[in-house]
């Protein structure tokens, strides 16, 4: 019994332990889990991509290719380089703008953490289409923001914030600071704070102790921060169909319109999510592996 | 090892017994599947008050929303609400029953028009629910020129101040018409011949939507745009005097919304009941009340006001001849791209 | 330290007034006459009084609230389950099982939405609470084991062995020393998962059956005829209801404490 506890110890040591019975009997509802709710959908979506379109809705089983020849088509890949970029910024914005945010809060004092947390998460928990509509009515041309800016006589003639890329920039950081705050808190949370103060001693002035000390140590968090901002970021159709106008496709309004639109194209539709599957778990598996690699 | 057991098994057994206590089956159900919000609930509640039969009100905001879950075969539902180029690839497939006729006393009320369409002549299989056009509304507060067609809304001077429907076909359809094409003459060479007309006309376009464009030209954020039928007549009826709705002169259709009943439907008797109940001219009158489209029963019209009537975006003066969408089968995905494409590169 | 510290809370502050600033205008809203939600008409309570006669409205909360408690239950013990034997047993296929895991939160949700429905008419389940439930747990628990496992990370194994030594049964060492160690993970991937599935849309659209109709669902349905202040009414009072319930039991914790 002593022997699998300490497989603690051995574990973080780097040595591979294979489970033994008990380990794998609570392996088992994962697995299970995985290969029917993850795989199995996984593998009919696989399927579909490469059949072909049925006349109402669904396929004709029938084999081709072409689906992934439309995933590579340009008209399809400008968006998927768009997608990219303003995934990129959104992840890019929300990493500067919440770090210090789950920084403070990691750092504060026990009473508080939990206050600060629920503080952070309770707007998100009013409807996501309410929301959304309420910055179309901050942003307006006879919103909030340009009221109030023309009140104070700021400007002369109302700024054009609505439906404009920025706004859906705006909207896309709205949606998924929280989701770059709470993985970053966890890691703050656990750090020694001897740790910063023995930097702090040895002469470090606060930029180097945060920049050689505080943020490697966090990166566990920051990286599990931008895997969850980037990756959904990509996939996103509401909020930059409501703020953009519906003048920013992404990725997720295509894949959308295929299933719920016009097209009426599942097949292409799957080859899409598809590609954008093993695209990014391949990236995944690997950045995983060398953050293993490096923890060792 | 393990996380509290007693735990784990309390929740599984409260999961079960969630499951287990499905809602207790009334007398006769029926699985209404039909478009978000367009059915009043105060229609569904007087239905199951004078027929004892629990409505199961399901919905959806898409024709192909619809038949990605009736297709699917997950549930079974007795009726369904597509529009009229869906009822043409539905009974095509034969996916839909014929309808009784006998057990519908009321469908005389429908008017003479509606019962010659060509997705279903005889209304064999659908019985038209509401209709509506899709055509120019103005802010006439402030566009003071008249703007009779596509081509008065879509010039330059009016950049960055118009709102569209997000629909590819209906787009299409306008550029075709525009270019003296037949609106349902969707082939390939015709796609590339309006090309040049959608490369010129989205990159003035503000907004796209389909669920609420009503919502741009409140704000003053578009001052025109070319919308549903409804849609203006709610902005008609907000704010009279405002807004002003016009049926392009280069060429306008109509859709119909029809009640039918799909192929696995249980309950057909309770559907049958149920379309002839909306048949009423009092029950029609109470949905036109709360959408505002044009109300295929003749009879309902009459228990209108008569401001509802002159509401020229529910009733176009002159009572013109419009032609409806067909279905165009696989012509769709290109429909679609030329649509993401032209999209994409007429702005950021 | 003190300066980098002023200046975080500074900036906190500011992006608290960001997050607020929507809610605030929402709140307001609730109390706009206009029914269309659009432009502010004059001060009304009625919003609220219409609350009480819509059943719909007020069941579809219910609904949304049972699959999140539900959702969040099983995620956390999938999740903490998961980050810990993952973490401990680590052989080849380990790595392969985390991405494998970790998919669903990638997948556009109309594709999960889609794949999850026909799997479900495949295996002959009917939709209902319970599939609704399986398919947010399918995209929430793996928030919770990424939290768990960044946590996993820095821990000390020095820590369980003491425990050990001291007599405690590996059962305990792990109820007495670890879970109590994992605590802020699980609270922040509960957290995510509970607001994850509460607003969930698209998947719960395609999962879902007539009489497990959730509060986004309905909203999202009423979006065509006009998102009209009583949705408002609805996201304030749910706010304020659930700010209470923080407070009562942060209040009830510090007692026992």
């Amino acid at each position: 019994m002593r022997q699998e506890a300490t497989g603690f110890s051995a574990a973080v040591a780097g040595s591979r332990r294979v489970p033994g019975r008990a380990g794998w009997l609570l392996l088992l509802p994962l697995v299970l889990w995985a290969l029917a709710f993850v795989v199995a959908p996984a593998v009919i979506m696989l399927v579909y991509s490469f059949l072909e379109r049925g006349t109402l809705a669904g396929v004709v089983w029938s084999f081709t290719l072409q689906n992934y020849a439309g995933v590579f088509d340009p008209v399809y890949l400008q968006i998927v380089i768009r997608s990219i970029i303003y995934a990129g910024i959104t992840t890019a914005i929300c990493l500067a703008a919440g770090y210090p945010v789950a920084y403070l809060i990691g750092r504060a004092e026990e009473r508080w953490r939990n206050l600060l947390l629920m503080a952070v998460m309770v707007p998100f928990w009013t409807s996501f289409l309410i929301r959304t509509y309420a910055w179309v009515t901050i942003l307006k041309s006879e919103g909030l923001l340009n009221s109030l800016l023309m009140q104070f006589q700021l400007i002369s003639e109302p700024l054009q914030m609505l439906y404009t890329p920025g706004a859906v920039v705006i909207g896309l950081v709205y949606t998924f600071l929280p989701f770059m705050i709470l993985p970053i808190y966890s890691s703050v949370e656990k750090l020694e704070g001897s740790l910063i103060e023995a930097a702090l001693d040895l002469g470090a002035g606060p930029v180097r102790a945060f920049s050689r000390v505080i943020v490697p140590l966090t990166s566990p968090g920051i990286a599990a921060g931008v895997l969850l901002v980037f990756v959904p970021a990509l996939g996103i159709y509401a909020v930059n169909d409501i703020l953009g106008g519906g003048r920013v496709d992404m990725i997720g309004n295509i894949i959308e319109n295929q299933f719920k639109g016009n097209a009426r194209n599942w097949p292409f539709g799957a080859a899409l999510g598809t590609t954008l599957l093993v695209g990014f778990s391949v990236i995944y598996w690997y950045v995983n592996r060398r953050q293993r690699a490096l923890m060792v | 090892m393990k996380r509290n057991p007693s735990l784990t098994l309390a929740l599984l057994g409260a999961l079960a017994s969630l499951v287990l206590a499905a809602p207790a089956l009334a007398d006769e159900e029926l699985n209404l599947f039909a478009w978000s919000e367009y059915i009043p609930q105060s229609v569904l509640d007087g239905f199951t008050k004078e027929t004892d039969i629990q409505v199961n009100y399901e919905t959806y905001a898409s024709n192909e929303e619809m038949l990605a879950k009736l297709l699917s075969g997950a549930a079974s539902y007795d009726l369904i609400q597509p529009s009229e180029y869906t009822i043409e690839a539905l009974v095509k497939e034969k996916q839909l029953l014929p309808l009784d006729h006998k057990k519908l006393s009321n469908l005389k009320n429908i008017g003479k028009e509606y019962w010659n369409q060509p997705h279903d002549p005889k209304l064999a299989y659908s019985v038209p629910y509401m209709q509506g056009t899709v055509g120019i509304v103005v802010n006439t507060a402030k566009i003071k020129e008249p703007v009779t067609g596509y081509g008065d809304v879509f010039q330059p001077k009016y950049k960055g101040r118009i709102v569209v429907l997000d629909d590819a076909l209906e787009i299409v359809t306008w550029a075709l018409v525009a270019n003296g094409l037949g609106q349902n003459d969707v082939t390939k060479t015709n796609l590339e011949k309006i090309r040049p007309t959608l490369a010129k006309w989205l990159p003035l376009v503000k907004v796209y939507d389909s669920d609420s464009p009503k919502t741009a030209l409140l704000n003053g954020d578009v001052d025109l745009g070319v919308v549903w039928s409804g849609e203006a007549a709610i902005l008609i009826n907000e704010q009279p005097g405002k807004f002003s709705y016009t049926l392009p002169k280069e060429g306008a259709h109509m859709f119909i919304d029809n009640l039918a009943i799909p192929k696995g439907a249980e309950n057909v008797d309770a559907a049958h009941q149920f379309i002839n109940y909306i048949l009423r001219p009092d029950v029609s009158m109470q949905i036109s009340k709360e959408f505002p489209y044009t109300n295929p029963n003749v009879e309902a019209r009459k228990l209108l006001t008569p401001a509802e009537r002159a509401n020229p975006a529910s009733y176009p003066p002159g009572n013109p001849k419009l032609s409806t969408f067909r279905d165009i089968g696989p012509m769709a995905a290109d429909v679609d791209k030329l649509f993401t494409d032209m999209k994409a590169k007429s702005g950021k | 330290m003190q300066l980098v510290r002023r200046l975080f809370a500074t900036w906190t502050g500011f992006v608290f007034l960001f997050f607020y600033l929507p809610i605030a205008v929402l709140v307001l809203f609730s109390f706009n006459e206009s029914r269309l939600n659009i432009v502010w008409t004059g001060f009304t309570f009625d919003w609220y009084a219409k609350l009480f006669e819509d059943r719909v409205l007020v069941k579809t909360l219910k609904n949304s609230l049972i699959v999140a408690t539900f959702t969040t239950a099983i995620s956390v013990m999938l999740g903490t389950i998961g980050a810990w034997l993952l973490y401990r047993y680590r052989y080849k296929a380990s790595s392969f099982l985390e991405t494998l895991v970790f998919m669903p939160m990638i997948v556009p949700e109309v594709i999960l939405g889609v794949s999850l429905l026909i799997l479900f008419v495949t295996l002959g389940i009917k939709l209902g609470y319970t599939t609704i439930v399986i398919s947010h747990v399918t995209f929430c628990f793996p928030f919770v084991m990424a939290a768990v496992q960044a946590r996993l990370s820095g821990l000390d194994p020095a820590l369980e062995e003491a425990a050990l030594d001291l007599g405690a049964t590996p059962a305990q060492a792990f109820t007495k020393v670890l879970v109590p160690y994992l605590m802020p993970a699980i609270v922040s991937g509960a957290l995510m998962s509970f607001t994850l599935s509460l607003d969930e849309l698209i998947v719960t659209y395609f999962t879902a059956s007539a009489g497990t109709r959730t509060l986004p669902l309905e909203i999202f349905g009423r979006v065509k005829k006009g998102l009209d202040p009583s949705l408002n009414a609805i996201s304030t009072v749910f706010i304020l209801v659930t700010v209470l319930a923080v407070f009562l039991t942060e209040g009830l914790r510090r007692r026992n404490a």
